[in-house]
């Protein structure tokens, strides 16, 4: 009886491996008669995207939306881990701004906020449902000293020329709006009421997956582990020499298992967040000496961050909006339940090494400085917390967007420290503009592309003291 | 013919035994060698045939499809010189005579005295092609191409062997030259409807007809560079060609049967050529605008009138040598950029200007450009076909348009337009490649100038 049984699943198990050779054999399908691989990449790609975060998915929808034939461009994109469990995307607190300084940082974020507005037009999907990103439009508040009010009011007239709503609000008129701050050392705030706010970048995730999958992207869960290159000895106009190099292969590693497959790409984009560092070494960028344009490493790393969740009943009421302290400390409303969350930079770098949260560093320092601003803080309770990389760009702390001057084919979409999430779609969108046309089209990012790090022409956010 | 054939054979110890560093020079110059041996066949007296043996036998119409096939043997040997660089030697040895078998076996198909030779030759090419495209191709999908290509061809030619039996049968012999003579029309029944299908499916199939043209752009896209190319210029041919032999003792029946084909040829000339506007893959591109040349050869064949046979051979002879080339443009793009996408390849005029000739060159002869023998050819099968009804002037002035927009759209893409910054450190054009380009021009260009080696055997 017990053998009848064993040989009844035996059979089920044989029928649909049956099942599955006799689909793969049909007509439209990848067909290997030694093994089965479908669940390694395809041997040919176009576009190879290594990271399957917010920025790499944005790329390859907006490369496949500006494409000018459908099917033009095939596309794959590479994500190490499926559960995104250490990505930066989904452990950002999702809030999204205008109030930068440099006026490029403006127009992705404000462009950013019109695609997160008409999400449900650019991210529909056939027989889906639309998403629901509960985008909290509540602002961004920032404080200034009497130090950091000068350069509050001037980044605040770069943020009106650029067309985001922010307003400049004095202690007195802060006190008015928001009884609950505390104004004591604060000369100004500017306060942004349009466009601004926090989101869900887990929604924004699946939803440019789901989108991105029906216009027919593929998808590989593995590691790049190798780029395959050719190099050219070549002379410039001025007849110095200089090596150019060409991915043609992208080396695929599949999880637990030493398996790869090559996978033949004419483009690389590197998504890769907090290790886009590690990919570019892997391309041979920064090998040489210091000091010359093939010794420039891209300066990314990953720099670990921690997010707080308290509870505090007395705390400020719905209409809070994200605000950052003068010592730097943030907070913002999560839910309706009289929960917050909240951080801090710290001056000390945490080892990076992994996500453990450091508890003593919310008593040292974040809780001193949000309770002194805001009073009601003084009672509140951890709840949780956790810990996420940023990729920080050691230069100048913006990202690095355009095509590598050396390794001609990567194209860097990386770097953002900390506002990839807000500029994702506006920096999706300028990727794909230069590859399919050779140019910035909608926003000029030239100021971002990675000959500044060789040139030392930083561009850097005037941070408020 | 044996001087022909049995050169051809020697190149396999040629490359077997070869020193390695020297298998590629050698085997191309002896293939060229062998070519230029082959030209003495286009002397024709009295427009008659040379008969060389109780086998073999060359004709007006087969003698320029076989310098066609001989002249591209050391083309096919240039062009896959890159992509085996990196194959050990065996392999590199192993594949080329592949090629060599190949053109042993296409060179006994032109030359065949007897139907039943011809057709276990004609499906003894699909052997080695099959081998080229399943081994050497470029991705997963050759395997499924690679089945596509044999079974489409074998189960169109599986009752071509039964038929030609059957006439064996009834007529006595099948030789080629015997047949010209066969008075006995065949009867008005729907048996002889059957063997005109029978006869007739097997070259539609290669050719390819509109409608059983699925494995064409699978065939062409999988297949590596030699592959292409010979598919493209020669084995396509063979449908032509057999199909020109074979309607000799269909007649009566043709002039009925022949209508839901020529339809068919007509709509999917101007179905193919719109495919290619919406294309994005280049090769899949060419490989689209060769079904639509090839409906104009159908059509020129089944309606049977000596102009239109005069325009199919130069059709067959100029497609060969254009959509050759162009496979071998597309596959030194695809080198150096590694995708065959023509998007990612823009603006390379001002990178490579003299592959940037070849390509203008290719593109304007493929639609067809006066005074080049595409146009001849095209021409003459328009003319054919008017005086065979005239509605159908419309279909071909449409069609002609079209490979007009496509030719031109391909070169634009690729050449023109701003150079993408992927692009900044391509190899320039290699000797070898500009030598294929020339090679595969100068042809094209002479017989401009003396047509009617190419007319056929109704000139």
């Amino acid at each position: 009886d017990r053998t009848a049984g064993r040989w009844r699943r035996d059979w089920d198990g044989k029928v649909s491996e049956i099942k599955k050779k006799i689909q793969s054999i049909l007509p439209g399908g990848a067909w290997n008669p030694l093994y089965d691989t479908s669940h390694l990449p395809p041997e040919h790609s176009d576009v190879v995207i290594v990271g399957g975060g917010v920025l790499g998915l944005s790329v390859a929808y907006w490369l496949k939306k500006l494409e000018k034939r459908r099917g033009a461009i095939r596309v794959l994109v590479v994500e190490r881990d499926h559960t995104y469990s250490q990505a930066s995307t989904v452990l950002s607190i999702g809030g999204i701004h205008q109030q930068f300084s440099v006026p490029e940082n403006i127009q992705l974020s404000l462009f950013s906020a019109s695609f997160l507005r008409n999400i449900n037009e650019y991210l529909a999907v056939v027989d889906a449902p639309p998403l629901d990103l509960q985008f909290n439009p509540l602002g961004y508040l920032l404080l200034a000293s009497e130090k950091g009010a000068a350069t509050m009011e001037s980044n605040v007239r770069v943020q009106r020329q650029e067309g985001a709503k922010v307003c400049l609000m004095s202690p007195e008129q802060l006190r008015n709006k928001f009884p609950w701050i505390n104004t004591e050392g604060v000369a100004l705030a500017s306060y942004g009421m349009e466009n601004e706010g926090w989101f869900d970048p887990w929604c924004l995730l699946q939803g440019l997956r789901r989108k991105v999958q029906s216009m027919g992207v593929l998808f590989c869960q593995g590691e790049v582990t190798r780029f395959v290159s050719s190099s050219n000895h070549m002379k410039t106009t001025s007849g110095t020499e200089v090596t150019l190099k060409r991915i043609y292969e992208v080396h695929v590693k599949m999880d637990h298992s030493l398996e790869y497959q090559p996978v033949e790409c004419a483009i690389v984009i590197n998504a890769a967040g907090a290790w886009s560092g590690q990919v570019a070494e892997l391309a041979g960028i920064g090998k040489g000496p210091p000091g010359t344009l093939q010794g420039t490493r891209l300066p990314v790393e990953p720099r670990k961050r921690y997010v707080y969740l308290w509870h505090c009943p007395q705390g400020p009421g719905l209409e809070a909006p994200l605000v950052t302290d003068i010592s730097g400390a943030y907070f913002r409303r999560e839910g309706l339940g009289n929960n917050y969350l909240g951080g801090l930079s710290p001056e000390e770098e945490p080892d990076p090494g992994n996500l453990e949260v450091d508890y003593g560093f919310f008593q040292d320092k974040v809780w001193p400085p949000l309770a002194q601003r805001v009073p009601a803080f003084e009672t509140l309770k951890v709840r949780s917390a956790w810990a996420g990389y940023n990729d920080y760009n050691t230069f100048d702390q913006n990202g690095v967007v355009g095509p590598h001057p050396l390794v001609v084919n990567m194209y860097f979409a990386a770097g953002f420290s900390g506002h990839g999430l807000q500029q994702a779609p506006g920096v999706g969108r300028a990727v794909a503009e230069m590859v399919l046309e050779g140019h910035f089209q909608t926003i000029d990012l030239s100021p971002f592309l990675f000959s500044r790090f060789y040139l030392g022409e930083k561009i850097q956010e005037q941070v408020i003291i | 013919m044996l001087k022909i054939i049995v050169p051809t054979i020697m190149l396999f110890p040629v490359t077997w035994y070869s020193n390695n560093s020297k298998i590629w020079i050698n085997t191309t110059s002896y293939s060229l060698l062998i070519s230029f041996m082959g030209l003495s066949f286009l002397n024709q007296p009295n427009n008659n045939s040379n008969n060389f043996s109780m086998n073999f036998f060359s004709d007006p119409l087969s003698s320029p499809l076989l310098i066609l096939t001989m002249w591209l043997l050391p083309l096919m040997i240039m062009a896959s010189q890159y992509h085996l660089k990196k194959e050990p030697w065996l392999r590199k040895k192993s594949y080329l005579s592949m090629l060599i078998s190949l053109q042993m076996f296409l060179v006994m198909t032109f030359t065949a005295n007897e139907l039943i030779l011809f057709y276990i030759l004609f499906e003894a090419t699909l052997i080695p092609t099959l081998i080229i495209i399943t081994r050497w191709g470029n991705q997963t999908e050759r395997l499924n191409a690679g089945l596509y290509f044999l079974f489409y061809t074998l189960i169109g030619s599986l009752p071509l062997l039964v038929a030609l039996i059957h006439l064996q049968n009834s007529m006595g012999s099948l030789n080629l030259l015997t047949m010209n003579f066969w008075l006995k029309e065949l009867p008005n029944s729907w048996s002889s409807n059957l063997l005109w299908m029978a006869c007739i499916m097997a070259f539609m199939v290669k050719m390819p007809l509109y409608g059983f043209h699925l494995w064409l752009p699978k065939a062409h896209v999988e297949a590596p560079i030699a592959g292409s190319m010979v598919l493209a210029a020669v084995l396509l041919k063979l449908g032509g060609y057999g199909m020109m032999r074979i309607t000799i003792i269909l007649d009566p029946t043709t002039k009925a049967m022949a209508y839901p084909f020529l339809m068919l040829c007509l709509w999917g000339m101007i179905m193919t050529s719109s495919i290619c506007l919406r294309q994005t893959d280049l090769k899949s591109l060419i490989a689209y605008s060769s079904v639509s040349h090839m409906a104009l050869v159908i059509v020129a064949i089944l309606i049977q009138t000596p102009w239109s046979f005069m325009g199919a051979t130069a059709l067959m002879i100029a497609h060969g040598l254009t959509s050759s080339m162009l496979f071998c443009l597309a596959n030194s793009n695809y080198e150096r950029i590694h995708s065959r996408t023509m998007l990612l390849a823009r603006g390379l005029q001002t990178l490579l200007p003299l592959m940037a000739t070849w390509w203008l060159l290719a593109s304007l002869t493929n639609l067809a450009l006066p005074p080049s023998i595409n146009l001849i050819g095209e021409l003459f099968v328009m003319m054919a076909s008017f005086s065979w009804s005239n509605i159908s002037i419309i279909l071909m002035g449409l069609n002609m348009l079209i490979t007009a927009l496509y030719s031109l759209y391909m070169l634009i893409t690729t050449q023109r337009g701003k150079p993408t910054f992927h692009t900044h450190n391509l190899n320039p054009s290699f000797t070898r490649e500009n030598t294929l380009m020339s090679m595969h021009m100068l042809p094209l260009l002479f017989l401009t100038l003396n047509p009617k080696t190419i007319l056929g055997p109704t000139l």
